[in-house]
């Protein structure tokens, strides 16, 4: 009787310690994969990393136009003077498209405006466009807060189609001496990449005809009026 | 010992320890995905609601910011800045009242930390006070937004919002 007893209490012992065994490892397990689920949804509301590189959502699907020579445009500024793409040749250029209501367009502003200083003995030159609703005397403030000394030009509606949609603020052309585009970028980049941007088409030297030198002088249907 | 199987067994029933993982500083939402990137930031559903007819009651209308999106809330910190608004079209035996925006998260872009947002992701639910006459009613609106996301900002958007409810004696 004693011995059958000693068996039994042994039985349940064992089958005591697997059953905490196998519930331990299942409650590790549900954890686990809790945390992971946390952290996959996840929203930094002060994002981390230091290196600006531009992360925005809708960049990887914009189409590229490195490589091809930037559309024509004739544009007027916020003083009232039209301004064509053709007058820059020859020159290195920045295109920026930006809004009133984009904050990350701001930031960079004032960054634009230090290159420009910069590389101006280069002939670099900067052309910001306004991709906005509203009115003159709005995008004349914000950029003067912004520090912007640069031309700002209004949008007619057909050059941001011209340039890709631009669905994406900001975006930026960095446009060589021959008309190029060599670098193009969606969203707030880090300072050191957008002076490296500058620096390329800053080095790029100039050449002699050319497709590209042909497209900028002369104005495409999406740009003259 | 003769307490074990039984301790074991409740241990059991009473499944795995709740997790006691990160707490998150914005509510949940669903991972970004061709939806969002296709101009919708926000999404909201419509959830029938009833309230008392002839009295002031409130409506909830929640919507949800996609993740790793956030939306300018009602009061963002610069005038230039788009804030969320909810605008609705004039209903029959419907008086509504203005709608209660909730309080934004700060937020500021990795460049420059010092500059604050005052924004809404994830989850958020906008209240709205009505008097309404007995019977089924719809109202309808839009919300205005705008989306940012890190380093981004998407272009204006109107949402179109049905808010069905039944006004009972």
């Amino acid at each position: 009787m004693a011995v059958k007893r000693m068996v039994l209490v042994v039985a349940l012992m064992v089958s005591g310690i697997s059953l905490m065994l196998w519930a331990g490892w299942h409650n590790l397990r549900e954890r686990r994969l809790e945390q992971q689920q946390q952290a996959q949804r996840h929203i930094d509301l002060v994002p981390g990393g230091s290196n600006g590189s531009a992360q925005g959502g809708g960049d990887e699907q914009l189409p590229s136009l490195v490589g091809k020579p930037a559309p024509a445009f004739s544009l007027v500024t916020l003083e009232g003077k039209r301004v064509t793409l053709a007058e820059y040749k020859g020159r290195p250029l920045l295109i920026n498209f930006w809004a009133t209501w984009c904050a990350p367009c701001k930031l960079e502003m004032p960054w634009f405006e230090e290159f420009r200083t910069q590389y101006a003995p280069q002939g670099f030159e900067i052309l910001g466009i306004a991709e906005d609703d509203a009115g003159k005397d709005e995008i004349a403030k914000v950029a003067r807060q912004a520090g912007v000394t640069y031309p700002v030009l209004l949008t007619d509606g057909k050059v941001a189609p011209a340039y890709g949609g631009v669905d994406v603020l900001p975006m930026s052309f960095y446009i060589d001496r021959n008309g190029v585009i060599v670098e193009q970028t969606a969203g707030l980049g880090g300072k050191d990449e957008i002076e490296a941007n500058i620096r390329k088409v800053v080095a790029t030297p100039a050449q002699s005809g050319g497709t590209a030198t042909a497209a900028v002088a002369a104005p495409s249907a999406a740009g003259a009026q | 010992m003769r307490a074990l199987p039984g301790l074991l067994l409740a241990w059991m029933v009473a499944g795995p320890l709740p997790s006691t993982g990160q707490s998150l500083d914005v509510p949940l939402g669903p991972e970004p995905g061709p939806t969002a990137r296709a101009g919708a930031w926000v999404s909201y559903a419509a959830e029938p609601q009833v309230i008392l007819a002839g009295r002031m009651q409130q409506l909830t209308l929640r919507f949800q910011v996609a993740a790793g999106y956030h939306v300018n809330s009602h009061t963002p910190r610069s005038q230039f800045l788009i804030p969320t608004e909810l605008r609705l079209q004039p209903a029959d035996g419907v008086k509504p009242g203005a709608a209660a925006y909730p309080a934004g998260a700060p937020y500021s872009f990795a460049s420059a930390p010092q500059e604050k947002l005052d924004v809404y992701a994830g989850r958020f639910s906008i209240t709205l006070p009505v008097q309404a006459s007995a019977g089924e009613h719809v109202l309808h609106g839009t919300l205005r937004y705008q989306a940012c996301d890190r380093a981004s900002c998407y272009p204006p958007q109107q949402l179109a919002v049905q808010v069905p409810f039944q006004a009972r004696n």
